[in-house]
């Protein structure tokens, strides 16, 4: 019973393997960039796969909710405000002998790489003792926000910090192309010309009134006398 | 269980596509893409230290954790760079910069 659990298990991850290296393939040299950025949210999803495999449920959901939920759909609206990223011509780098040096050591990589996975004798690097597979999400929060709270403060800061960034950025942009900010909340805030221009317009008004009264006074005084 | 060389010839593998796409691709998108495959190769090699070491399961899945969160904001800021790039040379060609130096050269 337990040959056939690890064999079924054996054929899942094949199975997710198999499917997340396509989409990662088609993720990266799909015509349509729109396309692309869908086959990136499917990829992450299959990789929470990989995480229900290893028994870590917690970060399944949380790789779902932030790559497939949060990261797809903010590079698709990218793409949205970016028309031009969907021009084809962009696709590779023009120059044959650079592409041909990028696919030799990004090739080189992976195959130097998956050989050393595959080679190397990792259970001697692992101390002996029992896998703990039966993961706990309560023990993993104590853990997390119980010792080492004050970290995870400061990442959350970081994290902030980087946001604030991100709104600073679009905002210079945007106090770039404005050339006049007035207002009481502008960053340039000055007094708006039109307001206090009228101000002695407005004085000599009421300086006008009496005498126009004065000399109706008298006209006024005269024809009683006549 | 299956063993823990094979989860890392899959996260190596993801780790070399994502190489191949930062270093091959000329658009900014697919750079980005790029750079998160790479992203959750890494994810991936660590999900599996962390299960196969009984030392370091909780360490590991923090880091995971950790490592999604963070890319989530460097993804919003790579986004916005983008943009930023968009307004200055009219286009996300990460090529486009050098091709107009060229022009003034001559």
């Amino acid at each position: 019973m337990q040959g056939f659990e690890s064999a079924f298990e054996s054929v899942e991850f094949l199975l997710i393997a198999g499917i997340v290296i396509v989409l990662a393939y088609l993720a990266l040299e799909h015509k349509e960039i729109v396309y692309a950025a869908f086959f990136f949210g499917i990829m992450a999803s299959f990789v929470a796969g990989f995480f229900l495999l290893l028994e870590a449920p917690f970060v399944a959901g949380m790789q779902i909710a932030v790559y497939t939920g949060g990261i797809s759909a903010l590079i698709i609206f990218g793409v949205l405000l970016l028309p031009r990223a969907q021009d084809s011509t962009l696709e590779a780098i023009e120059s044959p002998r650079a592409k041909k040096i990028g696919i030799l050591v990004s090739g080189s990589i992976m195959f130097i790489s998956a050989i050393l996975a595959l080679r190397f004798p990792w259970s001697e690097t692992i101390p002996e003792g029992t896998i703990d597979a039966s993961l706990d999400v309560a023990l993993l929060a104590e853990w997390l926000w119980g010792d080492h709270g004050v970290y995870v403060q400061i990442v959350a800061l970081i994290m902030v910090t980087a946001l604030v960034g991100v709104i600073a950025l679009m905002k210079m942009d945007k106090a770039e192309l404005m050339k006049d900010i007035t207002g009481e909340f502008g960053i340039e805030a000055r007094p708006v010309p039109e307001e206090i221009e009228p101000e002695p317009e407005e004085s000599p008004e009421p300086e006008e009134a009496p005498e126009s009264e004065k000399t109706s006074e008298p006209e006024a005084s005269e024809e009683v006398a006549d | 269980m299956v063993p823990l060389s094979w989860y890392l010839a899959v996260a190596f593998i993801l780790i070399g596509l994502g190489a191949y796409g930062m270093m091959v691709k000329r658009n900014l998108i697919r750079i980005l893409i790029g750079a998160e495959i790479m992203g959750n190769g890494v994810s991936i090699a660590l999900a599996a230290f962390a299960v196969y070491s009984p030392t370091f399961t909780l360490t590991g899945q923090a880091l995971i954790i950790l490592m999604i969160s963070v890319a989530a904001a460097h993804t919003a800021l790579a986004l916005v760079l983008m943009l930023a790039y968009n307004r200055r040379y009219g286009s996300v060609d990460l090529g486009k910069p050098i091709s107009q130096e060229e022009k003034l050269d001559v």
